[in-house]
């Protein structure tokens, strides 16, 4: 039996691209088509639950359609551009290597190597899915044929509710607004601008106010400067950083925020904008990337990220309660505008028309063609 | 490009200068994170690494497609008026010559395959005889004798002292169960136990754990949670356990006599098996009242002594785990480190 099968340099849990590979992967297998996981590293945490790619060769039916999760290099890449196989490339953007370069040039490697990948395998796509607009654009220079634009498949709506041990010892603590910001520490995700922004507010508008950064450490030497800089500037005991939340821990966090504040350079999609919405905590944030397009009118956004402008405006809008809860209020239909409740069922109509239109009839049948005919449309 | 990454403080693509417009003394604020990157020769490697990514080399000795016999071969025949009889002697005498060249190209390839292959071969034997001879005066420097701890008469600390608020601490995450190791001869175990928290003790001393496991029925209180005995050394058996799977670890002895790479080691894997929220607890052995208390020999030969618990929550903070406390031993003997492993820099 055929099946649309899932590739993935590497599945993690708790990473988006992870998640997402996950839930597609339960909502084909829930909709009775066959699909597995194959990789190209295994994790040990998911290793169960893939396969490696290789072994895909062994396992082919005529009528599958092999689907791409990228956002990193992979050799993976390049074997799927020669695979007789329609290939669907599922984009979740890649953050250009120069944001890594003052940082770390083996990934500041990778990602020119990723980018290169993207080329080498957009223009022989049957169809790129970008997860934003934004993406969809960067698929498109690629050289992708034919683009679609569907959301991330795994944000949590309603949210999981909060822990409710580390809501109480957070609102147990004291002190003025806090200020949250949630997003890997890697150089792209700007934090610095956000703790910059913070001692303006400090020592402007909100003396007490505080900053927690949720994220894991992906780049070493930009997460030590993160922490350095926040000594440096006396915030040690107005910034946190705190990785390996669980969702109801995450929860707790946006529970006990008073604004989210993304000040990304480049960002694919931005889970946590959507996350804040669902927790009624305002956004304040950078408009680069997918974040225009994610936030609309349901957030301040901004056309810099000078410290005293990004202190000022956070000042304003907590000051502002009808102004908030505007935006708050604006922040409950984004889910449903962008199509997140629909991600799924979206991504697998979008996967069965590869399917039908390539000629194999839907996927899930058993299919029978003439030995030699073109599985490419 | 460079100019970009120069004056943006992030290196990103950002276009003309974003900080152009900025106050001198934001700017100020900016640059002070720029200078925290890393110097060097980074935007040369980059480069050359895109140069060398994006213009691959071109391969030295690379044969040209044939392109086919040259279009005027055969008037130049018929210009010569040779006949094919003549024709076909040339052909077999460049053939065969091509032949000899090329037999004699393979053969040449090879003695160079093998040269290099044999040159890489001793160069990678010599690395690996060395690393081993390194690794050998690194293990004879770091433990001369080669004695084990268990062969050394040690004293066991005394941590009754601290039953009651070990017992408190393990109760904070009392929905995981409690590591205790090593096991001394007070109640630690019972009150932890008795305080609802399971206890999962250890201890590479057999008679310690046969003496704990003899006393369990009547050791352990009603209302008392589930108390598993194991031998092993606590390290090993740390190693053994899941991350994120106990709500505390509380330990001593070990943490007193290994040296400072076992401790560490310790601290990891404590950190390691205990979930957000939870506590690693040192009890530790008074440095004074430890050299006080044992034979002279012993105390030279040990791998290592008790760390003052000041250095512990270095070790502590070291190892992601920042703000813990110590709190002074009641009796003068056992002091305790007390580390709350939240939401984890792990």
């Amino acid at each position: 039996m055929s099946g649309i099968h899932l590739f993935v340099p590497m599945l993690h849990r708790r990473d988006a691209v992870g998640e997402h590979t996950r839930a597609l992967r339960d909502r084909l297998v829930a909709d009775g088509i066959e699909c597995r996981v194959y990789i190209d590293m295994p994790d040990p945490d998911t290793v169960e639950e893939t396969l490696p790619y290789r072994d895909y060769e062994s396992d082919a039916r005529l009528g599958d359609v092999l689907v791409y999760q990228m956002a990193t290099r992979s050799d993976m890449a390049a074997w799927l551009a020669a695979r007789p196989e329609p290939v669907v490339v599922n984009y979740h953007s890649i953050t250009p290597a120069e944001y890594f370069v003052p940082w770390n040039n083996w990934i500041a490697r990778h990602q020119v190597a990723a980018a290169q990948d993207l080329a080498g395998l957009a223009p022989t796509a049957a169809l790129g899915i970008g997860v934003s607009a934004f993406d969809a654009e960067e698929l498109r220079l690629a050289g992708c044929p034919e683009v679609a634009v569907i959301p991330v498949a795994n944000v949590r709506l309603p949210p999981p509710p909060p822990d409710p041990g580390a809501l109480a010892a957070l609102e147990r603590q004291p002190g003025g607004p806090t200020w949250l910001s949630v997003g890997r520490l890697a150089p792209n995700k700007g934090h610095e601008d956000t703790i910059a922004a913070l001692f303006v507010a400090r020592a402007t508008s909100a003396p007490d106010a505080r900053l927690t950064i949720v994220g894991s450490p992906t780049e070493p030497n930009y997460s030590r400067a993160l922490h350095r800089y926040v000594a440096e500037l006396g915030l040690a005991g107005a910034v946190t950083f705190v990785s390996r939340l669980s969702d109801a821990e995450l929860s707790a966090r946006y529970a006990a925020a008073d604004v989210l504040v993304m000040l990304s350079r480049h960002e694919g999609f931005g889970v946590p904008l959507l996350e804040a919405m669902s927790h009624d905590v305002p956004v304040v944030a950078y408009a680069a990337g997918a974040i225009p397009d994610i936030v609309a009118d349901a957030g301040v956004l901004l056309d810099d990220r000078a410290p005293r402008r990004v202190a000022d405006e956070i000042a304003a809008l907590l000051a502002d309660d009808g102004r908030r809860g505007a935006l708050v209020e604006a922040g409950h239909a984004r889910p449903a505008a962008l199509g997140l409740d629909r991600a799924a069922s979206d991504l697998v109509a979008a996967l069965r028309g590869v399917a039908e239109r390539v000629g194999r009839g839907p996927v899930g049948a058993s299919v029978v063609a003439a030995p030699g005919a073109p599985l490419r449309p | 490009m460079a100019a970009e990454h120069g004056s943006n403080g992030a290196g990103g693509p950002d276009g003309p200068d974003p900080r152009a417009g900025l106050a001198p003394d934001e700017r100020a604020l900016l640059e002070a994170f720029d200078r925290l990157r890393p110097q060097g020769t980074l935007r040369w490697n980059f480069d050359d690494a895109v140069r060398r990514l994006t213009e691959p080399p071109d391969v030295p000795g690379r044969s040209s497609p044939w392109t086919g016999l040259p279009a005027d071969l055969w008037e130049r025949g018929r210009s010569t008026k040779a006949s094919e009889r003549v024709l076909g002697d040339v052909v077999t005498v460049v053939s065969q010559d091509l032949t000899e060249y090329t037999d004699r190209a393979v053969e040449e390839s090879r003695g160079l395959i093998d040269l290099s292959v044999d040159e890489l071969r001793r160069a990678t034997l010599d690395a690996v005889r060395f690393l081993s001879a390194r690794v050998d005066r690194l293990e004879a420097a770091a433990d001369p004798f080669g004695i084990e701890a268990g062969e050394l008469e040690l004293p066991v600390p005394d941590t009754l002292d601290w039953s009651g608020q070990v017992a408190a601490w393990a109760s904070t995450r009392g929905d995981l169960p409690a590591v205790v190791g090593e096991l001394s001869a007070d109640g630690l175990v019972a009150s932890v136990a008795g305080a609802g928290v399971a206890v999962d003790a250890v201890d590479p001393r057999g008679e310690v754990v046969w003496a704990k496991v003899s006393s369990l029925p009547g050791g352990a209180g009603a209302g008392s949670a589930a108390v598993t005995v194991t031998m092993a050394e606590v390290v090993d058996h740390l190693r053994g356990l899941a991350t994120d799977s106990r709500g505390s670890v509380i330990l001593s002895g070990c943490v007193d006599r290994a040296g400072l790479a076992g401790k560490v080691e310790l601290v990891d894997e404590a950190i390691r098996v205990v979930a957000p929220g939870g506590t690693v607890v040192l009890l530790v052995s008074d440095q004074a009242a430890w050299d006080a208390g044992l034979d002279p020999v012993v105390r030279d030969l040990l791998p290592g002594r008790p760390l003052h618990p000041e250095a512990w929550r270095l070790v502590l903070s070291h190892r992601g785990v920042p703000g813990s406390e110590w709190h002074h031993a009641p009796s003068g003997a056992v002091h305790a480190v007390h580390a709350v492993v939240a939401e984890v820099g792990r």
